[in-house]
């Protein structure tokens, strides 16, 4: 056992903090870390001065463009943007649909997209969920009916993450209806501006606008289109999936979130004393804490072992679990610490430029809003129960 | 960064597991060994002693062959797979810490504890003292050159059948200073014993002792860091035992749902039962992940170190109790039976957190040493 990181590792990072410090904008990590509106050009910002750099895609192999670093550098390089106050890369076109083209798309596809992806001038949306299909995704009902040289898509995609800012989106279609869900599922590459296609907003129960419905009606999209073969769209979803996630768990994420809570909690009274030296209060967080020292380890023992070859699928579910209820637990925690003061709601104080006087300190503002909006990561990327249901079909084996 | 063993501790493991696994097969459960006369057996310990398993937790500076977070690890997993009831906690890493860190030990001393010779066994709690650290009612007494202890150690594991106890007592200053009090060494033939078992099927005594002879191995600052580290240092040996006896639970538990029918298929099947095992599986994972970081910082500073066997007792505190409920519970009926073997495990996974202090202390403990 060796818990530290090597030479070249602790390089590697000073390396990634001095790009980081010349190179993000203090005006995109000053909204960040005040939880204000990204708009497009923000994202776009960050993430193309990373292409220019050569680090935009931290998973992919070096032939492609990627950096072709190892897991350990990726979780270095995650902790690191996490810290600095970067927007989060963006990763529909990244991390699910690169990976799935390099697998299963054909030359042409792969030379078309992958450059486009890795160049920012595409902006891939994901084309899962529907209002009916959600952790039974196979069951989804949006149709692809063969027309000769093309196929006409009808249906409805939904929770839709950025798809405002999106001009394409990679949809599971259903091209065969006579057979089991699973074997009738193609996977197209489709252009957001075709006709047809409506993206509408959803609104979250922030108040904010993130997720959005995408309605398809008789959307004409060429046979060039289909990635890999026709019906075979399930295994690139599962595919797509299960690859390699071993950021899964959020640490960065959440290790800042306590950070935030500690100083919160210092500056915050009760009873004349400031809240972390209340016994009840402070033994939540060094609960908590404790938990996520824990996960850390659990985590990079998950890096480790994917480092060796192994796929950490089961450490990924396991990580993806624990890693949402710290999370949570650590947003209800900033919720509690300000007591009266989560109540006021001012939707202008997350505009870019806002400058007027809050109520109650400027940190207190957002707290609520993202306890309730984080109540999602125990829902998406497959909701707790269905990895629960995956560690017991492939660890049980019942 | 690697949290593999190196081959030597492989090799460790693998032969101590083996030479437990014979040995413990041949009874029923543990407390069979623990009710004999001397509440553990004595050529056992000799025969472990002789693999290393003893010189294992002991530093090369005191003629040992390890003593590393990693190699306390290692063993005390194993004493947890296997419910061993040997003295290691009181003859081995409690009675070990608190000599290395006495002044002038000599190191033929710890010779006679790791070749098995000589039991020792460390007496600190008494009747009513709880996990406080320094909360020590024993007296010293100095006359001259000698001293002598007066009053009551209790629950002191192995007790009665050690040839020596180390314990701690109090010569000047209040019940709860941290200065004032020295740790000595008496021989248990001038003690009154009172042996018992405990609900988890070791074996401890109740010492008493009124102006009885000792020699002093340390006092003031030197007696209060050798006792933390002797507490830290058994907190950290538990908390590794824990994770071995956890395993041993979640594995029984996941053979039983396979087999185990009702409503004509295996329980293991149904979904209520599946997500629970998940969230035990999470728990050992995360309690697993904290031993390894206690054991990776065991040489580091201070406070770092007792931060991490504090986080790591604390959240063993909380998954053994965890998964010795929710194994029970998954099992149904069997498990509250003395015959299936599951109920020695799940008592001793609770009776951990009785132990070095429990989850709350060590929460408190957390929190004083990230300074909260």
């Amino acid at each position: 056992m060796d818990f530290n990181f090597t030479q070249d590792e602790n390089e590697f990072r000073q390396e990634i903090k001095d790009w980081l410090s010349e190179n993000l904008s203090q005006r995109i990590s000053n909204k960040v870390k005040k939880f204000q509106r990204l708009d497009k050009n923000d994202y776009e910002e960050f993430m193309k001065a990373l292409s220019a750099k050569g680090w935009l895609a931290v998973n992919w192999p070096e032939e492609h463009g990627g950096t072709g670093w190892s897991n350990t550098q990726k979780h270095i390089f995650e902790e690191e943007i996490v810290k600095a106050g970067a927007p989060r890369i963006v990763p529909f076109g990244l991390n699910m649909l690169g990976p799935v083209l390099m697998e299963f798309g054909n030359e042409e596809q792969k030379k078309y997209y992958l450059p486009r992806i890795l160049n920012c001038d595409d902006w891939w949306a994901q084309g899962y969920s529907e209002p009916g299909s959600g952790s039974d995704l196979a069951s989804l009902k949006t149709k692809a009916i063969d027309n000769g040289d093309h196929y006409i898509v009808n249906g409805q995609k939904t929770w839709t993450t950025l798809g405002q800012f999106a001009n394409k989106i990679f949809c599971l279609v259903k091209t065969d209806t006579d057979c089991k869900p699973q074997n009738g599922i193609s996977f197209l590459l489709i252009d957001i501006d075709s006709p047809g296609i409506e993206v509408r907003p959803i609104i979250t129960l922030d108040g904010e606008h993130e997720v959005n419905e995408v309605w398809l009606k008789d959307v004409k999209v060429s046979k060039e289109n289909l990635l890999g073969e026709e019906n075979k769209g399930w295994t690139y979803a599962k595919y797509l999936l299960t690859h390699e996630r071993t950021g899964i768990a959020g640490v960065p994420n959440s290790k800042s979130a306590i950070n935030h809570l500690k100083v919160i909690a210092r500056k915050t009274y009760k009873n004349g004393k400031p809240l972390i030296q209340d016994p009840l209060f402070s033994s939540q967080i060094a609960e908590l804490e404790i938990d996520l020292k824990a996960m850390e380890i659990f985590n990079l023992r998950a890096i480790s072992s994917a480092e060796s070859g192994k796929a950490p699928v089961m450490e990924s579910s396991l990580l993806k679990i624990k890693g949402s209820i710290i999370r949570q637990k650590t947003s209800d925690l900033l919720r509690k610490a300000i007591g009266p003061q989560a109540l006021p709601y001012i939707s202008e104080q997350f505009d870019e430029g806002w400058n007027q006087e809050t109520i109650g300190p400027e940190y207190a503002g957002p707290l609520a809003k993202q306890y309730f909006i984080y109540r999602k990561i125990s829902i998406y990327g497959g909701s707790n129960e269905i990895q629960k249901n995956i560690v017991a079909k492939s660890e049980f084996r019942m | 960064m690697h949290f593999n063993l190196s081959e030597e501790r492989k090799m460790l493991k693998e032969s101590c597991d083996r030479l437990l696994n014979d040995h413990y097969t041949q009874y029923k459960n543990h407390h069979e060994v623990s009710r004999s006369e001397t509440g553990f057996n004595k050529k056992f310990w000799k025969e472990c002693s002789e693999i290393g398993m003893l010189s294992a937790l002991i530093s090369p500076n005191f003629n040992g062959l390890g003593g590393t977070g990693e190699d306390i690890m290692i063993v005390f997993e194993l004493i947890g797979k296997h419910l061993v009831v040997e003295p290691f906690l009181s003859s081995g890493i409690l009675s070990i810490t608190s000599l290395t860190n006495s002044k002038d030990i000599e190191t033929s001393v710890l010779d006679e504890i790791s070749s098995a010779s000589k039991i020792y066994a460390f007496g600190h709690s008494e009747v009513d003292t709880r996990y406080d650290e320094t909360y020590i009612k024993t007296k010293a007494n100095y006359k001259n050159d000698a001293v002598f202890l007066t009053g009551q150690k209790s629950f002191v594991l192995n007790g009665d059948f050690a040839d020596k106890l180390i314990c701690t007592a109090r010569f000047s200053g209040n019940d709860f200073d941290q200065n004032g009090f020295g740790i000595y060494e008496i021989d248990k033939t001038h003690c009154d014993i009172r042996s018992y078992n405990t609900i988890d099927g070791y074996r401890a005594a109740e010492l008493k002792f009124s102006e009885t002879p000792a020699k002093e191995l340390c006092k003031n600052s030197d007696a209060y860091n050798a006792l933390l580290e002797t507490l830290y240092a058994g907190a950290f040996a538990l908390s590794a035992e824990s994770i071995g006896a956890m395993q041993v639970c979640f594995n029984m538990t996941l053979e039983y749902l396979k087999t185990r029918e009702q409503f004509g298929k295996p329980i293991g099947s149904f979904q209520a039962l599946q997500h629970r095992m998940v969230d035990v599986m999470i728990e050992i994972e995360q309690a697993k992940s904290a031993v390894m970081l206690a054991a990776g910082t065991y040489k580091a500073d201070k406070d770092t170190k007792y931060k991490n066997i504090s986080a790591a007792k604390n959240l063993v505190g909380r998954a053994g109790k965890l998964v010795a409920e929710e194994c029970i519970q998954l099992h149904g009926g069997i498990a509250m039976t003395w015959e299936y073997n599951l109920h020695n495990y799940a008592k001793r996974l609770v009776m951990i957190d009785h132990l070095m202090g429990d989850s709350d202390h060590h929460l408190e403990k957390f929190k004083l040493y990230s300074n909260y």
